[in-house]
C-alpha cells in the first residue's frame, strides 16, 4: 500500500477562473470513477492525508479511477483571500459542471460518482437540481446536501458575524501567520471564543467553525499529525460567501443568491422544491455528533421521502464522528469510507 | 444419534419405572424413591436433544450449547414431574447431569467444593514463569479474545479506529473461516463497523479459552507467541446463573493461559476484568488498588470467576508480566447506535422499568455506556505509559434521584421499592411475557440475585487512575446511565419488543381538546380532536403529538368519520414549501379514518408561517383535504382564541399518576416547549425578510474593505 500520489491537470472553471484537477495516480483505467469535491477553505488535500488510510488510498486500492476538484473556496488556490468573490452560485453554475465535463472526456462512458463534503455538496446539490450534472451514476453527499440547518446560535453568529466582519476581509486559519501582538490577533481570539479545550490557536478557529460556533471535528476523533497539519489542510475563510449561506441556512433550502445574472437563471430558487430534477441514487452521509450542519442531512432524507418519493435517497448515520473528522479521523477508513464502497458497489 | 422426541416425563418412566412421590408439603426438595443415576440418564437424554454436541454425563450441559434459558426449562420439567421445586443455584452450580442429579438427590452438599476449585485455578498463577519487561512500542499487533461479544466487538472497533495495528481475534469455532463469520456475525448485530476495511486488518484464529494452550496446536502457539505484542483478553462467559466450576474455564483459565502466551514474548498483557470482584453486600471502599471483596462472601459463581482471574493476574505481576487490569460495572448502550446486549441483567432491569414503572432501590449504579468502555479500554491498550494499572472502567456514579427525574421527564415516572418487594412483583408480572423469561430465570436463581442485590448496595468505585486516564487522551468523562444519553438504547429495546416506551396506548403526558370549525367545498365542517403526547420524549425527538377525534361534514356520506393519526409542529423541520414566497409549515395534522360505509379516508390539514402581521390567524387556521379514493374535498377550518384559552390552557390535562408539584412542573415545560416550537415557527419568515434587507448593504462591495485590510496589516 503506497501513498497517494496525484498527476495534477489544468481545470478552467466556465467563468474562465483556474481550478486545479488531480487524478491519483494507480487506479483502476476500466472501473467505475469517482470525483471529489471538498468543503469550503479546505482542499482536495482532506482526501489524501499521508498520516492515516486516506478515502483516495482506499477508492485506489478498490479499483476506483479517482480525481479531485480543487474548486474555488479550496485553500490550495489563491481566492479566498484575494478573489475575485465569488458566492456559491459560481461554484455550482462554473466549477462543478465544468470538473464534470472533464473527467467525463477523459473517462469516457464509465459510471461517474461525486462524493462530496459540506459546501462541497451543497453546491453540488444546486448543481444537480439546476440539470447542470445529468446522467451520474451516484452521489454521496457528507453533512449537509439540500436542507442546510445549524443550531440557533451559530444562526445568530452567522446573522450577526457577518455583517460585523463584512469588511473585515477573510478569517485568517493559521495563527503563526496572525502573530502574537497583530491587529488581527483580538479578532482571532474573539473568534475562537466558545472553541473547545484544545490550547492550540490554529485547531481553535478550525473547531469553532471560524467563529459559526458548534463543532467542525471532534478533536478525539484526529490523528495527532493531523492535529498538528491543522494550518496546513485549511486555509482562510473569505466573508464575502457568508450573506449566501446565511441565506441557504435561513431558508433551511439551498437557493440562488443572485436572482439578476443570466447566467445563474438555471440555478433553482430552492433545491428542495427543484429536488425532482435529481436523475441518481443519493447516499447522505453524517456523523451521529455533527455539531455544525447538526440533522441535516437527517431531516434531508426526510423532507425528500415526503416531497420527492420517487428519488433513490438513503442516508446513513455515522456513529461516533463530527463532520470533517468523518474524512480526517484516524478511523475514517474503517467507520466511514466502508459506507461509500458500499454504495458505490450497490449502485 | 437421534432420540424419538419424548417428553422427561416419559424419559423419567423409562429410566427407572416409578412415579416421584408428591411434593413433601414441609418444602424440602429431598425427593423420595428417586434413583440419582434414572435422573442422571433422564437428564442426558433430555439435554441431547435440545444441546448442540453430545451429552455425556460429565459434559458441562453449557459447554454442550444448552443455553441457560434451555437449561432453566430443563430443570422446570424436571421440577415438573418430581413435583418439588429445586434449588436452581445447587443445580447450576456444577450443571454436568452426574453433578445435578447428586444434587437433586442430595441438596447442599456441592457449594462448598467453588472454594476448592478457586484455590486450585490461583495456584496455576504460581506456575507461570518469570519474564523481564515488555517492549514499550505502539502495538503493531494485537491478540483480542472475546471479539464475537458486546464488549469485546466495540473494543475490536476501538482499537482499529485509534491505532494501525492489525488484530488477530480468537475466537470459538470450528476453523478460522466459522471464527471470521462469528465476529462479523457479532459486528452486524451490534451495530460495529464491517467492512473491506475492517476485514483487512482483521485475522480469526479458531480456539477455546477453556481449553490447554487455548485450544491451538503448538505451532499455531508458536507462532501467535511470537507475532503478536500485545495481548487483550476480553472473552468471559457472562452467566449469572451458572456456578464456579461451568464458568472456571473460561473466566480463570482463558486469562491464565492468556498470560502464559504473553509471558513468551513477553508482551504486556490487558484483562478485562470486572467490579464483581468487589459484588459483596457491605463493602466499604471499592477503590482501584484497593482490596478485593473477599471470595467466600461473593454470591455467585460468576463474581467468583472474575474475582479469582483478577486475584490470579495480580499474582502473575509478580512474575514480571505487565499486566492492565480494566474493570467495568454494568454496561450501558452505545450512545451513538442503541447497541445494547438483550441479555444482560441491567439491560433486562430496564426492560422490566419500562413496562412495569418500578425499580428497585439502590446506593448508586456503577455503570458506563458500552462506547466510553470500550475507548477507553483500547486508549489503555494502545498508550504504554498506561500499562500495568488497575482502571475502574464506570461513570460518574447515578443516584436514585437523578434517575427518577430522568425518567419523569420521560414519561415514565417510576415507583422505587425495596429488592423483595420489586423482586416478587416483577416475577408476578412477566410469568409469560417471552421477551422477558431471561429476566425470570435470573430473578429466580439465587447466584443471579445474590449478584443483583450485592451490585445495588456497593458504595460508588474509586474511578482516580480511570479518570486520569480519560483526561490524558482527552476523552470526555462519561455519564454513567442517564436517560437522555440512553434514548437510543431504550428506543432500540422497544423495536425489538424488549421495552415498552410509553406511546399511544398509554396514558397521555399530557393532553388537551381542539375544535375546528369551518367549510369544506362551501359545505359547513367541524373537525373535533384530542391531542395528547405520551412524554416529553416523543415531543423533543419527533415534535409530534397523537391525535385522535372525529371529522363531521355533510360530504361525507357515511355521517361523522372516527379519525386517529399525528399532529407534527414544524414537519419537516421547517423547510419551505414555497421558498421564494417566504411560505414554511407550521403545523401538520395527518389522519386517516374509515367512514360508516367502509370508504377509507385521509384527512390533512396544514398551518403555514408566512410574512404578514395576521400571525395570530396563521396559528389558528388550517387549510384541509378530505381525500378518498374517488372523491377529494378542500377547505379552510380554524378555532377562536378564547376556544383555545378554554380547551388548550383551562383544559390541559396531565397524567393523574403524577404528583401534584409534577403536574405543575409538566404544564410549564409542556407551554415552554409548545410556545417555544411555534414561535420559531412564526419568526423564520420573518427572519428571512430581516436578512434580506441586510443583503442590501451590497455583497460585492469591497472599496472599503481594501481600505480596512490595508489598515489592520
Amino acid at each position: 500500500m503506497s501513498a497517494v500520489e496525484f498527476e495534477e491537470l489544468e481545470l478552467t472553471a466556465d467563468d474562465g477562473v483556474r481550478l486545479a484537477l488531480r487524478h491519483v495516480i494507480g487506479g483502476s483505467a476500466e472501473g467505475p470513477v469517482a470525483l471529489l469535491l471538498h468543503g469550503h477553505g479546505v482542499s482536495s488535500d482532506m482526501f489524501a492525508t499521508e498520516e492515516t488510510r486516506n478515502l483516495a488510498e482506499v477508492l485506489r486500492d478498490n479499483g476506483i479511477d479517482t480525481y479531485a476538484l480543487d474548486w474555488r473556496g479550496s485553500c490550495r488556490l489563491p481566492y479566498n483571500e484575494r478573489g475575485p468573490r465569488f458566492t456559491y452560485d459560481h461554484v455550482a453554475a462554473f466549477d462543478i459542471p465544468a470538473a464534470v465535463r472533464t473527467v467525463r472526456e477523459r473517462t469516457g462512458g464509465r459510471p461517474l460518482y461525486v462524493i462530496a463534503h459540506c459546501i462541497g455538496a451543497l453546491a453540488l446539490g444546486a448543481s444537480l437540481t439546476a440539470g447542470l450534472v445529468p446522467g451520474l451514476a451516484g452521489v454521496v453527499a457528507h453533512g449537509v446536501f439540500l436542507t442546510p440547518r445549524m443550531s440557533a446560535t451559530a444562526r445568530m453568529r452567522l446573522g450577526v458575524g457577518a455583517e460585523l466582519l463584512r469588511r473585515a476581509g477573510p478569517i485568517p486559519t493559521d495563527f503563526r501567520a496572525v502573530g502574537l501582538f497583530s491587529r488581527r490577533t483580538p479578532l482571532f481570539a474573539a473568534l475562537t471564543v466558545g472553541a473547545g479545550r484544545c490550547p492550540d490557536p490554529t485547531c481553535r478557529i478550525v473547531h469553532n467553525a471560524w467563529g459559526a460556533g458548534g463543532e467542525l471535528f471532534l478533536h478525539d476523533n484526529l490523528h495527532p499529525a493531523t492535529h498538528r497539519r491543522l494550518a496546513d489542510l485549511a486555509g482562510p475563510i473569505p466573508t464575502w460567501t457568508l450573506p449566501h449561506l446565511r441565506r441557504a441556512e435561513l431558508a433551511h433550502t439551498m437557493v440562488r443568491f443572485d436572482d439578476r445574472d443570466a447566467r445563474f437563471a438555471a440555478l433553482p430558487a430552492s433545491a428542495v422544491e427543484s429536488a425532482d430534477r435529481i436523475d441518481c441514487p443519493v447516499m447522505l452521509l453524517a456523523g451521529s455528533e455533527n455539531r455544525f450542519w447538526y440533522d441535516s442531512n437527517a431531516l434531508c432524507a426526510d423532507v425528500l421521502a415526503h416531497r420527492a418519493s420517487s428519488l433513490d435517497v438513503r442516508y446513513r448515520e455515522i456513529p461516533g464522528y463530527g463532520h470533517l473528522d468523518a474524512f480526517l479521523g484516524r478511523g475514517a477508513a474503517i467507520d466511514v469510507f466502508g459506507h461509500i464502497l458500499e454504495f458505490l458497489e450497490e449502485t | 444419534m437421534t432420540e424419538p422426541e419424548m417428553t422427561v416425563d416419559e424419559l423419567l418412566a423409562l429410566a427407572d419405572g416409578t412415579r416421584p412421590e408428591p411434593a413433601d408439603p414441609s418444602g424440602s426438595p429431598r425427593v423420595v424413591g428417586m434413583d440419582p443415576a434414572g435422573i442422571e440418564a433422564a437428564l442426558i437424554r433430555a439435554a441431547g436433544r435440545m444441546a448442540a454436541r453430545p451429552v455425556g454425563s460429565d459434559t458441562d450441559l453449557f459447554d454442550a450449547g444448552l443455553t441457560s434459558a434451555q437449561a432453566v426449562e430443563l430443570v422446570a420439567e424436571l421440577e415438573h414431574e418430581l413435583g418439588s421445586e429445586l434449588d436452581l443455584g445447587a443445580v447450576f452450580a456444577d450443571p454436568r447431569p452426574s453433578a445435578i442429579a447428586r444434587a437433586v438427590g442430595s441438596p447442599g452438599e456441592s457449594a462448598g467444593d467453588e472454594l476448592a476449585l478457586v484455590r486450585a485455578d490461583l495456584r496455576r498463577a504460581d506456575e507461570l514463569p518469570f519474564v523481564g519487561p515488555p517492549r514499550t512500542d505502539e502495538p503493531r499487533c494485537l491478540l483480542l479474545t472475546g471479539a464475537t461479544g458486546f464488549v469485546g466487538v466495540h473494543v475490536l472497533a476501538e482499537l482499529l479506529r485509534r491505532s494501525d495495528a492489525h488484530v488477530v481475534c480468537l475466537a470459538r469455532a470450528a476453523d478460522d473461516a466459522a471464527a471470521l463469520a462469528r465476529i462479523a456475525t457479532a459486528a452486524k448485530e451490534y451495530g460495529v463497523p464491517w467492512n473491506t476495511e475492517v476485514r483487512r486488518r482483521v485475522t480469526a484464529v479458531a480456539g477455546d479459552l477453556a481449553a490447554p494452550r487455548l485450544g491451538l496446536d503448538d505451532v499455531r502457539w508458536q507462532a501467535l507467541a511470537a507475532e503478536v505484542d500485545g495481548v487483550v483478553s476480553v472473552g468471559a462467559e457472562v452467566d449469572f446463573v451458572r456456578g464456579y466450576r461451568s464458568l472456571g474455564g473460561a473466566n480463570v483459565a482463558g486469562p491464565l493461559s492468556l498470560a502464559e502466551l504473553a509471558s513468551v514474548g513477553p508482551v504486556p498483557l490487558h484483562h478485562v476484568s470486572s467490579l464483581g470482584a468487589f459484588n459483596q453486600i457491605g463493602i466499604e471502599a471499592m477503590d482501584e488498588d484497593g482490596p478485593l471483596a473477599r471470595v467466600d462472601r461473593l454470591g455467585s459463581g460468576y463474581d467468583r470467576s472474575k474475582w479469582a482471574s483478577d486475584v490470579a493476574l495480580q499474582r502473575a505481576r509478580d512474575h514480571g508480566l505487565v499486566v492492565t487490569l480494566l474493570r467495568p460495572g454494568g454496561i450501558g448502550g452505545n450512545r451513538s447506535t442503541g447497541a445494547h446486549n438483550a441479555h444482560d441483567l441491567s439491560s433486562a432491569i430496564t426492560a422490566a422499568l419500562t413496562r412495569y414503572r418500578t425499580i428497585p432501590a439502590f446506593r448508586c449504579l456503577n455503570t458506563a455506556p458500552v462506547d466510553w468502555v470500550a475507548r477507553l479500554t483500547a486508549a489503555a491498550v494502545l498508550d504504554p505509559g498506561s500499562w500495568g494499572g488497575n482502571y475502574h472502567l464506570v461513570g460518574e456514579p447515578v443516584t436514585l434521584d437523578d434517575l427518577v427525574r430522568g425518567l419523569t421527564l420521560a414519561g415514565m415516572a417510576p415507583t422505587v421499592q425495596p429488592w423483595d418487594e420489586w423482586r416478587s412483583g416483577i416475577l408476578e408480572r412477566i410469568d409469560g411475557v417471552a421477551e422477558l423469561a431471561f429476566l425470570a430465570t435470573m430473578l429466580r436463581s439465587p447466584s443471579a440475585c445474590a449478584l443483583a442485590q450485592a451490585s445495588l448496595s456497593v458504595p460508588a468505585a474509586g474511578t482516580a487512575r480511570a479518570r486520569e486516564l480519560a483526561v490524558r487522551h482527552g476523552i470526555e468523562p462519561a455519564p454513567g446511565f442517564d436517560v437522555s444519553a440512553q434514548l437510543r438504547t431504550l428506543t432500540a429495546m422497544d423495536r425489538t419488543g424488549l421495552a415498552r416506551l410509553p406511546g399511544r396506548d398509554s396514558t397521555p403526558h399530557v393532553a388537551f381538546d381542539e375544535t375546528l370549525t369551518g367549510a369544506v367545498d362551501s359545505r359547513p365542517c367541524t373537525i373535533a380532536l384530542t391531542l395528547s403526547a405520551a412524554g416529553m420524549h416523543q415531543l423533543l425527538t419527533e415534535r409530534r403529538l397523537d391525535v385522535r377525534g372525529t371529522v363531521e361534514c355533510d360530504l361525507l356520506p357515511g355521517g361523522a368519520l372516527t379519525v386517529s393519526g399525528d399532529l407534527v409542529i414544524r414537519p419537516d423541520g421547517g423547510v419551505p414549501v414555497d421558498a421564494a414566497e417566504l411560505r414554511h409549515p407550521l403545523m401538520e395534522y395527518r389522519l386517516a379514518g374509515t367512514d360508516g360505509t367502509g370508504t377509507d379516508w385521509t384527512v390533512v390539514a396544514h398551518k403555514t408561517a408566512r410574512l404578514g402581521r395576521d400571525i395570530a390567524s396563521q396559528t389558528r387556521t388550517a387549510t384541509v383535504e378530505l381525500t378518498s379514493a374517488a372523491e377529494a374535498y378542500s377547505g379552510t377550518v380554524s378555532f377562536a382564541p378564547r376556544d383555545y384559552l378554554r380547551d388548550g390552557v383551562d383544559g390541559l390535562r396531565i397524567d393523574p399518576a403524577l404528583s401534584a408539584r409534577e403536574r405543575r412542573q409538566a404544564k410549564a415545560v409542556w407551554f415552554a416547549w409548545f410556545g417555544g416550537q411555534v414561535g420559531r415557527g412564526l419568526l423564520q419568515p420573518a427572519l428571512r425578510a430581516f436578512a434580506e434587507l441586510w443583503d442590501l448593504r451590497g455583497a460585492r462591495d469591497d472599496g472599503g474593505s481594501r481600505q480596512w485590510q490595508r489598515g489592520l496589516r
